[in-house]
Formats: structure tokens, C-alpha cells, sequence
């Protein structure tokens, strides 16, 4: 090592990492704008029922009379072909584009986590068939997958969640795979061998510590990327069942009106917009902030 | 001093990172001249670096230049327009640098990298040469670099030329252009001792038949008695002294450098220590251990042949220089790595659920798990001993005090330490599990040569409270001289010479010993003085050619 750097690490032994990280962070304003949006993204899907203009239109309602409001006051983005607002049904839309987020990756994350390290650490015939396994199902294109996942059982939430988890494990296994195979290979990972701990503690205290920074950045990013498919879904009619109101499947309704009644696309695809913009700045935000330790 | 080649005068530079800012060099002024050789020494971090980096113009963003002048021939660098300071690579100074593998892009050819630096200059320079010619001048550089073979080096890949040889073209791409100054930061240092001691023979020949200036930038004590005539000494960006290198290297006038001469282990005269051989009983036996790695075509005998005894409460110390087999031996006697044939016997059998031996390794940056702190580091072999809850708080404590570091520690994180205290950390690691062999896999070649001291002394001073056995691999001769009590010369996977540290060092009988031992840099003439003697035909037998 140069000693340039040896003076840069000398300077950095007399900060806490956490200060480290907060000022990478801090001098990043897309970072920070990104925080704010998913923030307020979350906000807005938890307490929708009480900010949604019209809290009812999420339901069964049918109201003729007030079909195909232009934008007014009361209808910010006017209402949809049976007079439900727009922006209410957004704002619920919302909550179930982050719940699918919750779903998939809550279940996939861990697993392809947990499979990646095992691989990563134990090698051989586990790493051969563990590898083997992720790179089928990474042959197979994510949209045809979930496609035919959500044709074989009904089109509801759970089933969209299950049709993406299926196949998006598999990106985490390979990613965590990677980096568990390095770090296994470190002389502290020998070290603690040598000393007696036993693999569950290696994979789980010794690996995981080093994989949380690629985790949480490759997580952030991957939530845009489910919001976007899981919209691709409903709008192709796979995804979640009407009344329930979903950003996907609330363009795929609205492009009939085009151009005429604008708001009724617009609306919804500005809310899928707003989220997964929110989630790319603060995905690229984490990775310069963990930067800090690689 | 008006035809100094190159001066430096009251250079201040101060780094900011994270919104803090911190000078790094203080008044720093020293001035070479031409045809002169002056060595920049310096521990980490005391901005020798820095000061390289500032005179070719290779600062890291972070650095800013807040005072000070850098003439060279008399001109001004730090104002000059980028496009002149630019020209002057090369030509008024040239770089050889450190790490003769990363310096070379791994895709191109040896002779493609060295005609694109060429072409580059001359087009700076307005120099028309078609291929041929600059092929021309590049063989003639290779060929002053004592390389015999230019045309099969320009055709080779990085990978294909040992670590001598790519240090050798390092020097030629520093020789291109003929520069007036020689800017050389810590070349050789990640070579052996012997290629070391050859590229250094090679850059003092360059410098002397060239009238070329050197600034050479090292932390290596005996490097710069070989190569300079004046030493600046540098500690924490302040220049501690300068002088005539016999002069500082004999009679220091500051502590400072007289701490970090103190600190340099001898190879021979009365600062050596010797340590008493103890006949104890035998408890690893090692019996013709032989280990095969790779299969059928790609085979590759690493050990052969290799027989062992380790006694109880010696300190064994395993020589040999990297790719000698030497690490492979050590991770079958303790029962690592099984050996291919040959046995290995434990004559103690460790108490239930104790290891035998635990590992100190060479860089305690990769042998401490960056995410866990100390406490968490120490507790997991003592988890495993069943130590749980206040028994294992007050063993933490011991552990610690044991290897003098405050308790306060516990709670740090790798980053936090520096490189003495993080190999502390790993011995008290090591400790925890009780074993009764450590083995010391090279434990200082990471540290400065101050810190080395300190941890070479707290392993004897354990050795003496625990009762412990030290199996001991380095390259560093003139370190194991003062630390083992018996030493064993590993070649080409075979033990070739073993015996009592002070008899192998008065007496060595294997041709590639001397060898060894005359390649090592001192500090003083008297040593150099008995060192073995090594004929050319010995050292060309034993050891591995850097030049074709």
C-alpha cells in the first residue's frame, strides 16, 4: 500500500465509520432526494386511506354521472370510465405496488442470501448444485416466468409475489455467492476455524457482516425493478384482480381514453415513476456510501 | 545551491477528507544534485510518499499544495502550465515504480507498452521515429537493463517474466528518455531479497554510468546505505535530519533515527541476540513429507522430501524466499494440509476440544474480520473453550493486558487500530484458544520496522510468561537470526541447510545460504564485512535468473 493511502487510512482511524458513511451520504444530494421520495412513497401507501381525496372509489363504486371528469378540485386527476378519482385509486395503487416490493423481497432476499453463502463457504457438490440451479433459473426470462406462473394460478397479489419470488432469489444467490467465495477465502475466516467456531457462526457472523453493504444497495435497487414488473403484470392483466386498484393495471384502463382524458394514465404512471426513481438514486446513494470499506 | 538539480523548499501539503483537513508535510526543503544519490527514509505515514508524489505531479485529489516551491533545473514546476510541467516526464525525471506486477496492463505485450510510452514522449517531444527505429531503442534499453534477451521480453506478456524481470523492464520504461533524474519509490520491495539486492546493484551501476541523479524513496535501512550517498529523514511529515548517509546511518544525531537504526535487527556483531537452544522433547514430528499440488500434466511438487522435528519451548524459524515451500510445510505439520505422502506425528495431545497450534499471519489487515470488533474477534475461540459470561469477560481482559494493549480496545473496530496494534489483537486471538505452538506465519513483514521490534519483543517476552513454542516462516534472515533458536533454509522445496541460528550464520554450508545471507541489506560496514562469501558460480546455480 502506498503511503499516501496509509496517510488517508491514518486519518480515517480517527473517525467512527458511521461518520464516515453519514458524510459520503450527506454530500450526495441525489441520495438524499431519493431518501425523501421512497420516504414519502411509503407514507403515502400507509396512510392512503386517510390522505386519499375519496377513500371509497377504491371499492366496487360506480358513479356514471361523474365518468370522465376533466382535472378539477375535487378530482385532481379526474376520474376513471365508472367516475372513480384518479388520484385516490393512485395513492391506493401505491400500496400495492410497495406490499408486492415487501413480498418478494422479503422472501427472496433471505433465501437467495442464505443460499449464497452455503455456496459460497462450503464449495464443492453444495456450490456445483446451488450454481447449477441458479443458473437455470436465471435462463429463464423473469416477465415469461411470472407470465406463466399467474396463468396457471388466479391473478391476485399473492400470486404476482410468488410468480416474481420464483425467479428473483436468484440474483441475490449469485451476488451473495460471489462475495461469500472471497471473503471465505480470507486469513480471518481460517482464523475463526482455527479457533474453534463452528460454520453456522462463520456464514452467519463472520461472512453476512461483510455481504450487508452489497445486500442493502443490490435490495434498494432490485425494488424498482419489482414495482416496474409487477406494474408490467397488471398491466398485461396478470397481476392483481379489479376492483383492487393497482398502478398497472390503472394504465392499461386508461389507455383507451388516451389522449383525451390524459390525467387517467398520467396520474398512475407518474406514481410509478416517482417510486422507482426514488429507489434507483437511493440504491446508487448506499453503494457511495458503503464505498467507505471496500 | 543554485546547481541543485532538483530542490525542494518549505513544502507544505495537508489532506482533507470528510471535511477535515490534516497537514501531512511540514516545511519539507532538500535539494539533489546533479549525478547525486539521496535516499528519502521514512516509516508509514511519515510523508515520504508525499513527497514523491508532489514532485512528479501525482497527488491524490485530497492533497492540496498549501505552500512552498519544487524547482527543477532552476525552473519553477508548481505554476507551470500543465502542458510544460508535462513535458517534463521522462525527460528531466522519470519514475520506476513500486509494484512491478500492477504497473503493467496484463493484456499487452512487453514490447507494445514500452513502444507506446515511447511513441507518446516523442510526440510531446515533436520526434519522428518510424516502428523500427523505436524497436531499436527499446531492445538497446532492455539490453542496458542487463536483460539478455530483448526481442523474446518484448514479445512476452506481463505474466510470462518473473518478478525480477518485470522490475528490470520497470527500470528500462524509467530509462527511455534518458531523464537527469531518477525518481525510484521502494522498487523492490515485493521481490526477494537476493532479485532485491540484484535490482539494486543494477539501479547503483544505471545511476553511476548514466550521471544520473536518484531520489530514492524507501523505508529500508540497508537499501539505503547500497544506494545513496546523502539520506533525508522523514518522520510525520517533518524532516527529522539530513546528512551524509555514513554519517546518519553511524552516528545519528537524532533520537528519532537513532530509535529507527535501533530498530533494524543485525545480522552479525554485538547488538546480535542470541537465542539458548533448548533441548526439549519432540512434538511434532514431521517424516519425508512430500506434497503434490495440481494433477498428471500441471503437476507440481511444492515440498519434497521434508523432515521436521519441532521440541518443546524452542523457537524454530523456516527460511526460504517466496515459492520455496516453506508456508506448505508448516500447514501439514500442523495438520492443515494433508501431506501427499509422509506423516506427520503429534507427540502431545492437546487438552479436549484445545488446538494444538494456532496462526499469527503475516498482514493482521486481512486476519482480523473487518465487521467484528476486538470483543467479538477473542470470543470466538473462547466460546469455544465453553467460556461464558463474566469468566469470559475477565479472560478478555487478561488477553488484552497480556499483549499490552489498553482494555478501552475491546470495543474498537479493525479500522480503528493501527498495524502493531492490529497484530497484537491477532496474537491475543491466538492466545485465547491456549494453544501451545503458535506458528508465525512471516508476523512482522507487514509492520514498520519500529513496530516490528515491539512485536518481536512482546512474542519473546510471552514465550518466557506462557511456556509456548514458536515455529516461525520468514524470508527476513537478519530477523530470525535474532529470534530463533534454530533455523532450517528451505530451496526449491527441500530443506537444504538446518542447524543452531548462531552455527548457520557463522558457517553456512549450502552455496544458496551464503547466497541468502550475503543478499540481505545492513547497516553497517563492519557487517558487510562478514558476510559470507558467494562465488558468481554458487549464486548462479541457486538462484533463479532475473536476467533472461
Amino acid at each position: 500500500m502506498s503511503d499516501a493511502k496509509m496517510l488517508l487510512d491514518a486519518s480515517d482511524r480517527e473517525m467512527s465509520a458511521a461518520y464516515m458513511m453519514w458524510y459520503r451520504y450527506s454530500r450526495k444530494p441525489a441520495a438524499v432526494i431519493g431518501t425523501l421520495i421512497v420516504l414519502s412513497a411509503i407514507a403515502m401507501a400507509v396512510f392512503a386511506p386517510w390522505i386519499a381525496p375519496h377513500p371509497k372509489d377504491v371499492g366496487t363504486v360506480v358513479n356514471f354521472r361523474a365518468r370522465h371528469h376533466a382535472p378539477e378540485l375535487a378530482h385532481l386527476f379526474g376520474t376513471d370510465q365508472v367516475g372513480r378519482d384518479i388520484l385516490s385509486r393512485a395513492l391506493f395503487g401505491m400500496r400495492v405496488s410497495l406490499l408486492l416490493v415487501l413480498g418478494v423481497l422479503g422472501i427472496s432476499v433471505p433465501v437467495g442470501t442464505v443460499l449464497g453463502l452455503v455456496a459460497g463457504y462450503f464449495g464443492g457438490w453444495v456450490e456445483r448444485v446451488i450454481t447449477g440451479l441458479t443458473n437455470v433459473m436465471l435462463a429463464m426470462p423473469p416477465l415469461v416466468l411470472a407470465l406463466a406462473v399467474s396463468n396457471l394460478l388466479e391473478p391476485t397479489l399473492t400470486n404476482a409475489m410468488l410468480a416474481i419470488t420464483l425467479q428473483w432469489w436468484t440474483w441475490h444467490a449469485r451476488l451473495i455467492y460471489a462475495v461469500s467465495k472471497s471473503v471465505a477465502a480470507e486469513d480471518y475466516i481460517e482464523a475463526a476455524r482455527l479457533s474453534g467456531a463452528g460454520p453456522l457462526h462463520i456464514l452467519f457472523r463472520e461472512i453476512l457482516p461483510n455481504c450487508v453493504s452489497v445486500i442493502s444497495v443490490k435490495t434498494t435497487l432490485d425494488a424498482a425493478f419489482v414495482i416496474l414488473l409487477g406494474a408490467t403484470l397488471s398491466f398485461l392483466g396478470f397481476g392483481v384482480k379489479p376492483p383492487t386498484p393497482d398502478l398497472g393495471s390503472m394504465v392499461a384502463a386508461g389507455r383507451q381514453f388516451m389522449p383525451d382524458y390524459w390525467g387517467e394514465v398520467l396520474c398512475p404512471g407518474a406514481a410509478v415513476l416517482y417510486v422507482t426513481l426514488g429507489f434507483n438514486l437511493l440504491g446508487d446513494g448506499l453503494r457511495d456510501m458503503f464505498d467507505v470499506e471496500s | 545551491m543554485t546547481d541543485a538539480l532538483l530542490q525542494v523548499e518549505g513544502l507544505n501539503v495537508s489532506f482533507t477528507t470528510y471535511g477535515r483537513t490534516r497537514q501531512v508535510l511540514r516545511d519539507v526543503s532538500f535539494s539533489v544534485a546533479a549525478g547525486e544519490r539521496v535516499a528519502l527514509i521514512g516509516e508509514t505515514g511519515s510523508g515520504k510518499s508525499v513527497t514523491a508524489k508532489a514532485i512528479i505531479g501525482t497527488l491524490p485529489n485530497a492533497a492540496t499544495i498549501t505552500g512552498g516551491a519544487i524547482r527543477l533545473e532552476g525552473r519553477e514546476v508548481l505554476h507551470m502550465p500543465p502542458g510544460e510541467r508535462e513535458a517534463l516526464k521522462g525527460t528531466a525525471f522519470s519514475l520506476i515504480m513500486q509494484d512491478p506486477l500492477s504497473s503493467f496492463n496484463p493484456v499487452f505485450l512487453i514490447g507494445t507498452h514500452l513502444d507506446d510510452v515511447m511513441r507518446f514522449a516523442d510526440r510531446r517531444r515533436g520526434v519522428r521515429a518510424s516502428r523500427a527505429e523505436r524497436r531499436d531503442r527499446i531492445a538497446a534499453v532492455l539490453r542496458r537493463v542487463q536483460l539478455a534477451d530483448p526481442e523474446r521480453v518484448m514479445n512476452s506478456y506481463p505474466s510470462e517474466l518473473s518478478g525480477g524481470m518485470r522490475q528490470r523492464v520497470l527500470i528500462g520504461l524509467a530509462l527511455l528518455h534518458q531523464p537527469k533524474l531518477l525518481i525510484a519509490d521502494e522498487p523492490g520491495t515485493a521481490l526477494d531479497v537476493t532479485t532485491q539486492d540484484e535490482i539494486m546493484n543494477l539501479i547503483n551501476q544505471l545511476v553511476r554510468e548514466e550521471g544520473m541523479a536518484l531520489l530514492m524513496i524507501t523505508h529500508n535501512l540497508g537499501v539505503v546505505r547500497k544506494v545513496a550517498d546523502r539520506v533525508v529523514v522523514m518522520h510525520h511529515g517533518d524532516i527529522v535530519e539530513t546528512g551524509d548517509c555514513h554519517r546518519i546511518l553511524g552516528a545519528p544525531a537524532q533520537d528519532y533515527t537513532r530509535a529507527l537504526i535501533d530498530a533494524v535487527p543485525p545480522l552479525y556483531g554485538p547488538r546480535v541476540t542470541t537465542q539458548a537452544l533448548t533441548e526439549g522433547a519432540p512434538i511434532v514430528e514431521a517424516g519425508a513429507l512430500t506434497k503434490t499440488f495440481g494433477r498428471r500434466r500441471s503437476e507440481f511438487t511444492a515440498v519434497r522430501e521434508v523432515s521436521l522435528t519441532l521440541r518443546k519451548g524452542e523457537i524454530f524459524g523456516l527460511a526460504g524466499e517466496s515459492g520455496s515451500g516453506k508456508t506448505t510445510v508448516a500447514r501439514m505439520m500442523m495438520g492443515l494440509l494433508s501431506p501427499t505422502t509422509g506423516q506427520v506425528t503429534f507427540h502431545e495431545t492437546p487438552a479436549k476440544g484445545r488446538p494444538l497450534a494456532q496462526i499469527v499471519y503475516q498482514n493482521p489487515g486481512t486476519s482480523l474480520n473487518p465487521k467484528r470488533t476486538v470483543a467479538q474477534s477473542l470470543s470466538v475461540p473462547l466460546k469455544a473453550l465453553g467460556k461464558k459470561g463474566a469468566v469470559r469477560q475477565v479472560r478478555m481482559q487478561e488477553l488484552m493486558a497480556l499483549v499490552r494493549l489498553p482494555v478501552s480496545y475491546l470495543g474498537k473496530y479493525p479500522h480503528e487500530l493501527s498495524g502493531g496494534q492490529k497484530q497484537r489483537v491477532a496474537i491475543a486471538r491466538a492466545l485465547a484458544a491456549e494453544p501451545k505452538i503458535l506458528i508465525l506465519d512471516e508476523p512482522t513483514a507487514a509492520l514498520d520496522v519500529s513496530v516490528q521490534k515491539t512485536v518481536i519483543d512482546l512474542l519473546l517476552q510471552l514465550r518466557e510468561e506462557l511456556g509456548l513454542t514458536y515455529f516461525m516462516i520468514s524470508h527476513d534472515l537478519s530477523l530470525m537470526r535474532n529470534f530463533c533458536s534454530r533455523i532450517a533454509v528451505m530451496l526449491r522445496g527441500e530443506i537444504v541447510e538446518e542447524g543452531a541460528t548462531p552455527d548457520v550464520f557463522a558457517a553456512p554450508e549450502h552455496p544458496y545460504t551464503r547466497a541468502l545471507i550475503a543478499a540481505i541489506p545492513v547497516i553497517s560496514d563492519d557487517e558487510e564485512r562478514m558476510k559470507p562469501a558467494v562465488t558468481d558460480e554458487e549464486r548462479a546455480r541457486t538462484l533463479v535468473a532475473t536476467t533472461v
